[in-house]
């Protein structure tokens, strides 16, 4: 990797000194997409991304957590450039920084943004399972969906898809099979190798182990590792599952109801976690020895189409004040690479 | 492709009997290559003979050997209901995928010429054509008018699997990844709607005849070109039922009837092969 100029990104209000970061891939700034109907003059809009901010560097593994329902694959549907009607960014921009050459994406044409995608950008949907056409085989997804941005010949290109199948563990011949033949775990594995072949700088996954066990589950999260260490790319990725995080993201962002509320190195956020939230979320996880009965948070998430005012968490938050229906609480930083969106943990009250 | 076929033939009753039926009925179309005399003399055999050995199926009142007759209708019959399957395929397979796939005004115009032919009575319009073109009405021009308004039902089909097929996310990573709207459709979607093209175009060619030789028997097409249809107007022209001449309707009639079955039992049997659950309880079936 490039190791970039020393910058300031990010530095803004940060009172602890750090080690001279490289040059981010992604930058979000102020980032909201809601999605906006408008039928039979009833106008009802759904906050599921609002002002959401957060960057991720090269050779870095940024993972989203939070629970269903919060913005999490809206979020990246936004980074990646995969929205349509009824979901419009209404707000902030999307800028990656691929090596010289940088793009925002809602400023962008299609067709910048479509030579972008593959060669530097991929992104696996959520229900990757499904990601390749059940009635073709394999190898024409590679070429349906690779093939146009490696800009090299067939042969070459087959060559390259084998090569990069053998990494992840596949014979050649999953090229010729269809889908149902495959294994759950061989699909997610060659809907990996669909993401990875063409060697992007920076790879986006929607929840790329659900729906797998947890002996395959880590075969398959060691090799994303694995292939993300070896091309030196950078991962966004999201999933509601805790020890997937815990196990893969070198960075942890916690989204609550369209926002981020929490930011940091994945290790010290599991160690100290100051959001009231994240606190709960991590305090759900079993934990081996722990025999202790776990309780649940009151309440359900708020409705994005009507979110309450103020925090967002307030009304089943444990610590609320009376500042947080009033206020909306700003992403700050506390300490070296944590961010926190809450009144008690500026105050340094922990849950 | 071949393994399929030759398992179906062996397992399969239903598609053993349709191809064996066809197979007859396309053996039969091909004789009219070796035809000795062209199907448009009349006069050229003794008329009104039985059937016998040299006349296999007999001769009609205007002096044509039926056989010779009939391996010309029946090719003309089966290549019309080909041609017509074959155009009205095309056209409900481009507007049933782009409507489903696009979706939004283009369905909604789409649809709405489609669902006006889906309401206009075609027998009626078939005979108004024919009233309007007169002499013009040739064989060919007849299975462009029926292609035109054969497609309806089948483009609503597709349609609606097209629709399901545009949320999948394989679709949405084809965009994601740069495919035009013609490659999607072409590439993704058509794969998975075949099985059911094949299975309707197997009901759209016994529809095309049906349509075919009931305009024909009424005499409102072109009644010199011979098809099943024009065969049976021309006996029936002849009175062939009332002198005793039976064998100048039966033969036609009997084979137009194989090309009914042998594609109902076709389709039928298609069915089976596309749709695994009906294989699986025929497999149960077959156990017990």
């Amino acid at each position: 990797m490039t190791a970039g100029a020393p910058t300031t990104v990010g530095a803004a209000g940060q009172g602890v000194a750090e080690a001279p970061q490289p040059q981010p891939v992604l930058r979000v700034s102020d980032l909201s997409a809601f999605y906006q109907t408008h039928y039979f003059g009833i106008v009802r809009e759904v906050r599921a991304v609002d002002d959401i901010s957060l960057h991720v560097l090269p050779n870095e593994i940024y993972g989203l957590a939070g629970e269903s329902s919060c913005g999490k694959t809206t979020l990246i549907k936004t980074i990646a450039g995969a929205i349509q009607p009824p979901l419009n960014v209404v707000g902030g921009s999307v800028k990656f920084d691929f090596r010289g050459q940088s793009i925002n994406v809602y400023e962008s044409t299609p067709e910048e943004r479509n030579a972008m995608r593959w060669q530097h950008l991929s992104y696996i949907m959520q229900g990757s399972m499904s990601v390749l056409n059940p009635v073709r085989r394999v190898r024409h997804s590679f070429v349906d969906f690779a093939f146009r941005h490696i800009g090299r010949s067939m042969p070459d290109f087959l060559d390259t898809v084998v090569g990069h199948l053998e990494r992840l563990h596949l014979r050649a011949d999953v090229l010729d099979a269809y889908p149902h033949e495959l294994s759950g775990g061989m699909r997610q594995r060659v809907t990996i190798a669909l993401a990875t072949v063409c060697r992007p700088e920076f790879i986006i996954a929607d929840e790329p182990t659900t729906a797998l066990d947890v002996v395959v589950q880590k075969g398959v999260l060691a090799m994303i590792r694995g292939i993300q260490r070896e091309i030196g790319s950078s991962l966004l990725f999201v999933t509601h599952d805790l020890s997937v995080h815990a196990n893969l993201a070198d960075r942890l962002g916690i989204m609550y109801a369209g926002h981020i509320v929490e930011e940091g190195p994945t290790a010290e956020l599991f160690a100290s976690p100051r959001h009231p939230y994240t606190v709960h979320l991590i305090g759900s996880l079993p934990r081996v020895g722990d025999a202790a009965p776990k309780k649940g948070l009151e309440g359900v998430p708020p409705n994005l189409a009507d979110p309450p005012p103020g925090c967002r968490f307030h009304p089943r938050c444990p610590l609320a004040m009376g500042i947080c229906s009033r206020e909306t609480p700003v992403m700050e930083w506390a300490g070296p690479g944590r961010r926190v969106a809450c009144f008690a943990a500026e105050k340094g009250i922990t849950a | 492709m071949l393994s399929i076929l030759k398992d179906l033939l062996r397992y399969n009753r239903e598609f053993a009997a349709g191809a064996a039926l066809l197979g007859i009925v396309v053996a039969m179309s091909a004789m009219s290559a070796l035809a000795p005399m062209p199907p448009d003399d009349v006069y050229v055999v003794p008329p009104d003979l039985p059937p016998s050995w040299t006349y296999l199926m007999g001769t009609t009142s205007r002096g044509q050997d039926v056989f010779w007759q009939l391996s010309f209708a029946i090719r003309n019959t089966l290549l019309f209901g080909f041609i017509v399957a074959l155009l009205s395929r095309i056209l409900s397979l481009v507007i049933g995928l782009l409507s489903g796939y696009l979706g939004g005004f283009v369905d909604r115009v789409l649809m709405s010429i489609n669902d006006t032919f889906i309401v206009m009575p075609l027998f009626p319009i078939l005979v108004m054509f024919y009233f309007v073109m007169r002499d013009r009405m040739s064989w060919a021009a007849l299975a462009l008018v029926m292609a035109g308004l054969g497609w309806a039902y089948d483009a609503r089909l597709i349609r609606s699997i097209a629709m399901s097929l545009r949320t999948r996310q394989f679709t949405e990573h084809s965009v994601y990844s740069g495919m035009s709207t013609r490659q999607i459709v072409a590439q993704e979607h058509l794969p998975y709607v075949m099985p059911i093209v094949f299975s309707t175009t197997m009901n759209n060619i016994n529809w095309s005849i049906g349509l075919e030789v009931t305009l024909s028997v009424l005499g409102f097409t072109n009644i010199n070109t011979p098809t099943i249809g024009v065969m049976i107007y021309w006996a029936n022209q002849h009175t062939a039922m009332t002198a005793g001449v039976w064998w100048w309707v039966f033969f036609p009639v009997a084979l137009v009837i194989m090309v009914f079955i042998g594609l109902f039992l076709l389709a039928v049997s298609m069915n089976e092969y596309i749709d695994p659950r009906s294989r699986l309880s025929r497999m149960r079936s077959a156990k017990t």
